[in-house]
């Protein structure tokens, strides 16, 4: 019964994105617009409802409750399984693309109403190839005969909080960029002389989206932290470069929309990046789902599904590219910058953003091309990406200092020069001060630190002197990335790692830090069993520090074994132990890592959040106005 | 000049979504390429499940084409994919040797007692190092193992109605 409204509620939806897209191209039929639109949004929302309540009566006659849940498993997750699995994540993705469908919807007004309608029937298509997508190759409702009595469980690393929330904040940021991509081709098919600043209308939502992938992309790699037990947040695995990419160019969409709004300069290039960025949403999700790349993100994998979703990304790159090459030249002018000012900064930033785009694109299909080439499977991993990325990269840190303080149009070089100066000695001396601590003096470290301090320093001091209040959300945005900037040199410059086996009460010193093993206790949980190490952490006084104790779990549901390593935190490291393979007679082995300020990169994710959600709510204002 | 700018976008776009067809058509994720392939198969001794001896590798490879497939009670695809092992066996002929992945060796009878067994040996990988060795990703995985004792073929996952085919073609031209 379930299943069947489910599948109703979705070809409802289907139904209303047609009927949004015919409705949309006649002015005069503006309620019916208005209907299409909240029935969508309605009706997804219900198949996304039926979905959870059928994963929480553990209705196992649907076939993807039956693959993906258990009934021994905990509520929390029984729900987020909802979202963890291919066909249930893209009834989300086609969720969110209603949702943002009627956001653009309350945009709607007298006088723009040519932009918003074309607006909405390029989202209506969007939103229907997604829904046929799922309808065809992906629906969540496929039932099974005979019903199964229970489930095939769901894959125990993903049962994690930081996870459950990850890819909702992810789709947010994917989808959010729909938005962006639906106003381009509006603009691009209208007339230029519709008097309407697209623009206007296209910020919110790339702030919104780019807030919303960063802070997804943050909780992520916090849950690679602190679940995958290897120390490390960040590898370089092809699903999340498709997510990197795309808020990359989304930070150079973000920042040229600015020079637009100013100078009305660059125009299409923003309406060419805002096509990009989307296509590059659709492109990493085709990478993925297709099973072309495959990664640590198993979802099922599927050639049909495939072939359906480049067929859809190619459709809507074809139509929105060709127009693009038709239609935009009316968008440009000429105008030139000045190298040393605040748009000849955000250009450069521009021009970098690309070029670590382009950079990690090609590392990441890199393997693809040699193997369809030559036949040979050959991996890129970090150390390509390691030695490409972040050279490219640090001209954009010391430019993302400078420019928030840069003037528009021309500067002053010596106020300039000024102004930087204690910045600068400020950045110097605690750069100094903390190689101190760490007692080590690696130039990566050297140079990872001035940024960082020279980041926080440039946008701090303006936030302290009575700041411009449409400035403060950049401002915290700016600081946020610099202590991001700080975590992650701290954490890949000075990490130690320490592999041993130990013994009960064996003593190990790291980093001043004495860690014994006390016992190895056995537990048992609702869904898994374990085996839980004690680790006793003693300081350089010889206090107790903390008490550690990583697991190693066993789901037999899932035949599964995890890690689940124990991390003592704070505000200057993370001391990390996981508990490996042993026995009585020969010791564990185990696993040590200390991690300098590793916090900071989920300090600084969240201070940016808050900058993003707060510039997003300035510019909806401004439309409003 | 200027005209690159409008028109390179789409020209880009063109040849990566080609090469992103031909790289769909192509490919079926189960075939993942093994690094044993065109190998030997791995030297191993271990116990067997039902007769009290052990099973040893050099001395039941290379003598005839032999099918390899890793199974066990508690996966779901393993029954999926049964009726077709059985045929391999019985219908074709073909000797099918069963490696018991992580399983429980009371459970494993259960199961071939209710499912039958088309295994002319069943032997046992307890702590799944057998399949560590063989490269194996997850089960059931079948690989196809020639007269002279080396890998031909791997498939990841349930067989299939074609991949039954497949294998038999494969077969065919090893012999």
């Amino acid at each position: 019964m379930l299943a069947y409204l489910g599948t109703a509620t979705i070809c409802l939806t289907l139904f209303f994105s047609l009927s949004q897209f015919f409705f949309s191209r006649k002015s005069s039929q503006i309620k019916l617009v208005n209907f299409s639109v909240n029935a969508q949004l309605l009706f997804s929302l219900f198949a996304f409802i039926f979905l959870i309540y059928a994963y929480i009566v553990s209705d196992f006659s649907v076939k993807n409750v039956f693959q993906n849940s258990h009934s021994t498993k905990p509520l929390i997750y029984k729900i987020s399984a909802v979202w963890g699995n291919h066909e249930g994540s893209m009834l989300l993705w086609i969720l969110v693309l209603t949702l943002f469908n009627y956001f653009i919807f309350k945009f709607y007004n007298s006088k723009n109403s040519k932009l918003i309608l074309k607006t909405l029937e390029i989202q209506s298509l969007i939103i229907f190839g997604f829904v046929l997508f799922s309808l065809l190759t992906s629906n969540p409702f496929e039932k099974i005969l005979p019903v199964p009595e229970n489930g095939l469980g769901f894959n125990p690393i993903l049962q994690d909080p930081a996870l459950a929330i990850h890819p909702p904040l992810l789709y947010i940021g994917y989808v959010g960029f729909s938005a962006a991509f639906s106003i381009s081709v509006a603009t691009l098919s209208l007339d230029k002389n519709f008097e309407v600043d697209w623009f206007k209308y296209m910020k919110p939502f790339v702030v919104i989206a780019w807030t919303f992938l960063t802070i997804g992309i943050a909780f992520g790699s916090l849950w690679a932290y602190y679940e995958l037990g290897w120390g490390g947040w960040w590898f370089w695995d092809p699903v999340e470069n498709a997510s990197f990419m795309p808020w990359l160019l989304g930070t150079a969409l973000l920042h040229s929309l600015i020079i637009v709004e100013k100078r009305k300069s660059l125009q299409s290039w923003v309406l060419l990046l805002s096509i990009l960025t989307f296509l590059l949403s659709v492109i990493g999700t085709f990478l993925v789902r297709s099973g072309i790349l495959t990664s640590v993100h198993t979802f099922a994998l599927d050639p049909t599904r495939g072939i359906y979703i480049l067929t859809l990304v190619t459709l809507l790159a074809v139509y929105s590219l060709i127009l693009f090459s038709l239609n935009s030249k009316k968008f440009l002018n000429e105008s030139y910058f000045v190298f040393f000012s605040r748009e000849g900064s955000i250009l450069l930033n521009n021009v970098i953003m690309l070029i670590v785009c382009a950079t990690v694109f090609l590392g990441t299909i890199y393997p693809l091309i040699i193997e369809a080439l030559t036949n040979n499977k050959i991996s890129v991993g970090e150390p390509y990406f390691n030695s490409t990325v972040i050279p490219i990269m640090i001209p954009a840190l010391l430019v993302m200092g400078i420019g928030p303080i840069l003037s528009w149009g021309k500067t002053n070089k010596f106020e300039m020069l000024k102004k930087i100066f204690p910045v600068m000695v400020a950045a110097l001396v605690l750069t100094i001060i903390f190689l101190y601590i760490f007692k080590s003096y690696k130039p990566a470290g050297i140079l990872g630190l001035f940024l960082a301090f020279w980041i926080i320093f440039n946008n701090i001091l303006p936030l302290i002197k009575l700041p411009e209040k449409k400035l403060i959300s950049m401002h915290l945005a700016h600081i946020g990335i610099g202590l991001i900037i700080l975590g992650i040199t701290g954490s890949s410059v000075w990490q130690e790692e320490k592999i041993l086996k130990m013994k009960f009460n064996d003593e190990i010193i790291v980093k001043k830090h004495t860690i014994i093993l006390e016992k190895i206790s056995e537990i048992k949980a609702i869904n898994y069993v374990a085996l839980r190490g004690n680790f006793l952490v003693f300081d350089g006084n010889k206090k107790l520090v903390t008490k550690l104790e990583p697991e190693n779990r066993f789901y037999p549901v899932t035949n599964n074994f995890t890690t689940e390593a124990s991390i003592h935190v704070n505000l200057f490291r993370d001391l990390y132990i996981v508990l490996g393979e042993g026995n009585l007679d020969d010791g564990w082995t185990v696993r040590i890592y200390f991690n300098p300020l590793v916090i900071w990169i989920w300090i600084g994710a969240l201070i940016v959040f808050i900058g993003g959600i707060t510039l997003t709510a300035i510019n909806i204002k401004k439309i409003k106005n | 000049m200027r005209k690159i700018f409008f028109i390179l976008p789409i020209t880009l776009f063109l040849v990566l979504g080609i090469f992103f067809y031909l790289l769909v058509i192509d490919r079926n994720p189960s075939e993942i390429p093994t690094a044993l392939m065109n190998k030997n198969v791995p030297k191993f001794e271990v116990d067997e499940l039902f007769d009290n001896k052990k099973f040893v590798s050099i001395n039941e490879f290379g003598n005839e084409i032999v099918l390899v497939n890793f199974f066990a009670s508690w996966c779901k695809p393993c029954r999926d994919e049964h009726a077709f092992i059985e045929n391999f066996s019985k219908k074709d002929g073909i000797r099918v040797i069963g490696v018991n992945y992580k399983d429980k060796s009371s459970s494993a009878i259960a199961w071939l007692n209710e499912v039958g067994n088309p295994y002319s040996n069943v032997v046992l990988d307890k702590k799944g190092k057998l399949a560590i060795d063989w490269g194996v990703y997850g089960i059931p995985e079948t690989f196809i193992i020639d007269s002279n004792g080396v890998i031909k073929y791997r498939h990841v996952g349930p067989i299939t109605e074609k991949v039954y085919k497949k294998i038999n073609i494969i077969i065919k031209n090893n012999k």
